[in-house]
């Protein structure tokens, strides 16, 4: 078999291109989808990072005693400048807790009266405080409840030890401060919220794009004009590496101009090394031309191909880290994620996004996505060719 | 399945040859094979004693393919499908464009060439089809059912630019199942029936020695006939005419010239508009079935 021409390779992706740009405006609308993308996921995710005011906790407080005390200790939440509390009926607190508005309510039960004689040491049954949460609010349960014990525990020390010390609240004061720092690898600068949403959003559309290339090689498969290339001076090998030179090259200028917005509009930036953001666009675009080539490869029917290809890219998108960071995964899906380029992609992304880091610590990410792309190349190719050998003997 | 089994032929500078068969016969199979579409179990193609297997890329060159649909990228232009196909037979620079230029010419399409091809009507692509495999003027020429949608003096074009071609020393190989066309428009045919070659050779030799003597006629309707029209008239020509109507081709067969000049009449005061209508020299038909 000749060795592939480079001359008909850029022949055959100038054409590409050309297809490519023949609709303007489904072109122009493929830059912009990423863009807005990659916004939306931001502004839904961005928390306040250096606002200077705390963030407070929207809580609901059911209050089961007429008590003094407890009447005490439910003022005491309310005066608590970390949760933002208003007192409910229980019925009420379901309901709203159900509807997630807010997600989170706190019942100070009728046997809470018992801690106004609570001593330490003493034994006997202890009063139950209840957590009412909405299942997607396991995390602000957690914190509702250390912001409550602690005012608890603050009334209870009060109480126990007002009668010893003259100034009970100063003494009661906590013996240390608490500061934090976001801490994104880069001492110059801050991390910018939107920085991971640009990553994973641009990351998840290239390969949504790979999967639009393949299944435009499907399409031409199957008509008259693959035959006219069939019958030309051309191998099939030319016309699949110029078919993932196209689309590459479009990917490329895709990551270029969705994180030129970035920059423009949030001020996303390349806090790490230049040269390891440009290696790794460079192989996360090759690794989407060869999604491309996966599924003209392995997908049958154009329909089948494009059910299978959006199950597997928002599995590989979740699974990777793509849309939420991954420690919010579980374990076992965190070290299966280590099995799937999009996660070693994203990591390398964003690690050199945000997180400072230089050429060299680059390199491993940019490898893994380089040796999954070598890999699916390899097995994309094979199953091609050996597709068009049938088809060349009247299997099709 | 085998589609093709022994078929030799030749085509040589200067001839049309018509390769002539019912569906599902082999043409379209035999055609592929020797346009480097499908590799054959056994055999070889060559043209001017190059073989694919031999030296594939001098092989392509030396054939223009015109598939049965327009091969074509509807969102380009004509000149941008004309470049981008002529730049894979190596053309560029000053012989591209001008190439380029002559195909669209020929094609008549130079006041189309920056439209997009999606906006061209069948004729037009068909030019246009035909133009893409002549740009690196090739000495064979392969054309898939070339009239399979094209209306009369579409095809009547057709054929007068293939004999231009053929007259400028053009090897043209094409596929048909439309006897008619291969007895005007072919200088040979060969007949294939259920993938075998049943009859090859020039019009003359094949209808040179009449089997049934009958006499044939072939039409063309102006509009489709409805079906009952057509039972009642099936009825009125009685059995000894036979009436095959596919689409707007009618084929009208009796045991001699008086009994179809009866015929015809009949089918004329049945209101059948018949745009066109002749007698060919001999029995093609026959043979292929015989």
């Amino acid at each position: 078999m000749p060795a592939p021409k480079l001359s008909r390779i850029a022949v055959l992706a100038a054409k590409d291109w050309s297809l490519f740009w023949s609709d303007r405006r489904a072109a122009i609308l493929c830059f912009l989808v990423p863009v807005v993308l990659a916004s939306a996921f931001g502004i839904i995710f961005d928390r306040p990072q250096s606002t200077g005011t705390a963030v407070k906790l929207p809580l609901l407080l059911v209050v089961e005693s007429d008590s003094p005390y407890v009447g005490q200790l439910a003022q005491a939440v309310l005066a608590c400048d970390r949760v933002e509390a208003r007192i409910v009926s229980r019925a009420e607190a379901m309901a709203l807790v159900a509807e997630r508005s807010p997600g989170v309510a706190i019942v100070l039960p009728k046997s809470f009266e018992t801690l106004a004689t609570w001593t330490p040491g003493r034994a006997g049954d202890r009063p139950r405080m209840e957590l009412l949460h909405n299942p997607l609010c396991t995390m602000e349960a957690q914190w509702a409840e250390g912001v409550v014990t602690e005012v608890v525990l603050r009334c209870i020390a009060k109480a126990q030890l007002g009668p010893l010390i003259s100034d009970a609240d100063a003494a009661l004061t906590l013996p240390f401060q608490s500061e934090s720092t976001a801490i994104s690898g880069d001492a110059r600068s801050a991390f910018n919220p939107y920085s991971h949403s640009f990553c994973g959003m641009t990351l998840q559309y290239l390969l949504f794009w790979g999967m639009e290339s393949g299944l435009l090689l499907l399409r031409e498969r199957n008509r008259s004009v693959w035959l006219r290339m069939r019958s030309a001076p051309v191998s099939l090998t030319e016309i699949l590496l110029a078919k993932a030179l196209a689309t590459a090259t479009i990917a490329l200028l895709l990551i270029g101009f969705t994180f030129l917005m970035g920059n423009l509009i949030f001020g996303v930036t390349v806090n790490g090394s230049v040269f390891g953001f440009v290696f790794l666009a460079m192989a996360i675009s090759a690794l989407a031309a060869v999604t491309g080539l996966m599924v003209a490869a392995v997908g049958g029917t154009e329909a089948r191909a494009r059910s299978v290809c959006i199950l597997v890219i928002l599995g590989v998108s979740m699974i990777g880290g793509l849309w939420l960071p991954s420690y919010l995964l579980p374990a076992w899906v965190r070290d299966l994620s280590l099995a799937i380029p999009t996660t070693w992609a994203m990591r390398g992304l964003e690690g050199v996004a945000w997180q400072g880091r230089g050429l060299i610590a680059s390199l491993p990410n940019f490898a893994a996505v380089a040796g999954f792309t070598a890999c699916f190349l390899a097995v994309a190719v094979a199953r091609l060719v050996s597709n068009e050998s049938r088809r060349r003997r009247g299997y099709s | 399945m085998t589609a093709v089994d022994g078929v030799s032929l030749d085509v040589h500078r200067g001839e049309i040859v018509g390769l002539l068969g019912p569906n599902g016969s082999g043409k379209s199979s035999t055609l592929a094979a020797a346009a480097g579409n499908l590799d054959a179990d056994s055999g070889t193609v060559t043209i001017d004693g190059i073989s694919r297997s031999q030296d594939p890329n001098r092989f392509a060159a030396k054939v223009g393919f015109v598939p049965q649909d327009a091969a074509l990228y509807d969102e380009l232009s004509a000149s941008r499908n004309l470049e981008f196909f002529g730049q894979l037979y190596g053309l560029s620079g000053i012989a591209l464009d001008s190439r380029v230029a002559y195909a669209l010419d020929r094609a008549r399409l130079l006041e189309r060439s920056g439209d997009r091809v999606g906006t061209f009507s069948g004729g037009m692509k068909q030019r246009l089809n035909m133009a893409v495999a002549l740009l690196h003027d090739p000495p064979l020429l392969l054309l898939d059912e070339p009239t399979a949608s094209l209306d009369p003096a579409s095809r009547d074009a057709l054929f007068a630019d293939l004999h231009r071609l053929r007259d400028d020393g053009h090897a043209i190989l094409l596929t048909t199942h439309h006897y008619d066309e291969a007895e005007y428009g072919c200088d040979r045919v060969v007949l294939l029936n259920k993938g075998k070659l049943v009859a090859s050779g020039t019009i003359q030799e094949l209808t040179r020695t009449p089997r049934d003597g009958r006499a044939v006629l072939y039409g063309h309707l102006g509009e489709l006939l409805p079906k009952y029209v057509e039972r009642g008239l099936r009825q009125r020509l009685g059995p000894d005419v036979e009436l095959e109507i596919i689409g707007h081709r009618v084929r009208l067969s009796a045991s001699g010239s008086e009994q179809l000049g009866r015929a015809l009449g009949l089918v004329l005061a049945e209101g059948m508009q018949l745009d066109t209508f002749r007698t060919p020299p001999g029995r093609l038909e026959a043979v292929a079935h015989s």
